[in-house]
């Protein structure tokens, strides 16, 4: 996979995505199947887990990420639902980047928002890159 | 599930079991093809021996919890923090348990935790929704 960053490239207070989002609702249908969630209550909507899950992996693409990462942390908060099929926007980026006996912790934060620039769901991801050789 | 909740329940409770094959299917689903969920070499030489289930599918149990609790309010206005304390090693068996915490101006906050069948934590948080 081609990323575009490096991990040791990220700044705290760094946007490094502004991308589209829009979720189908066979995405939606995949996604219940795999979790084991009845798919009744999501007909209209995306399940909420379901967009960090994505910025997740937006945020694979973007970084390489070194091997040796633990997600430690997540966060979501809705500030109404996204539609399915609703075209959105996203934009990350890195929120905190420490250095601890040489592991590192950074925290993503991720922003979706509507055509109107209006919020629609805030996440945050905490990750951990453990130093080389380091196990848990 | 559950519409215009006026009375939040005490505790909310979910048991499911996430084995190889939900754990291969959120990998696509999710687009999360990290070797580490899946049964690969890199899984048995990696930190934990064997396949470990994405966190976020773990995850996803504590939403779907939330979602039968709470219905349209969980998808209009939820809120959860979490933090993973061990990891989720397949086949696993995931219970997750809401306790009610505080209800203040028609927002609840539920103390939330997912274990394994041998009681290993698996993560740890709070959610919240206003009813």
């Amino acid at each position: 996979m081609a990323h575009s960053l490096q991990f040791s490239d990220l700044q705290k207070g760094h946007s490094f995505a502004r991308f589209p989002f829009l979720v189908t609702a066979e995405e939606v249908a995949a996604y219940l199947e795999s979790t084991g969630e009845s798919p009744d209550a999501w007909r209209e909507h995306v399940p909420p887990i379901f967009i960090d899950a994505l910025a997740i992996a937006e945020l694979l693409a973007t970084v390489a990420i070194p091997k040796g990462v633990m997600h430690t942390g997540q966060e979501h908060q809705t500030h109404r639902p996204a539609r399915i099929g609703e075209p959105l926007e996203m934009e990350m980026r890195v929120s905190a980047l420490s250095e601890r006996r040489g592991a590192v912790m950074a925290v993503f934060e991720a922003d979706l928002h509507d055509t109107d620039a209006l919020p629609v769901a805030t996440m945050t991801i905490s990750v951990m890159v453990l130093p080389e050789g380091a196990t848990v | 599930m559950t519409e215009g909740v006026a009375v939040p329940p005490a505790i909310l409770e979910l048991t499911r079991e996430v084995d190889q094959a939900r754990v291969d299917r959120y990998a696509v689903a999710a687009r999360d093809p990290n070797p580490i969920h899946r049964e690969t070499p890199e899984a048995y030489a990696g930190p934990f021996g064997r396949p470990a289930a994405h966190g976020m599918l773990v995850l996803g149990i504590v939403s779907d919890l939330m979602t039968r609790g709470f219905g349209q309010a969980w998808a209009e206005t939820g809120g959860i923090k979490v933090r993973w304390r061990s990891p989720a090693l397949t086949p696993v068996v995931v219970t997750v348990r809401a306790e009610l915490k505080k209800h203040v101006e028609g927002t609840v906050t539920y103390d939330i935790v997912a274990t394994e069948a041998g009681g290993e934590t698996l993560l740890t948080g709070t959610a919240t929704v206003r009813i």
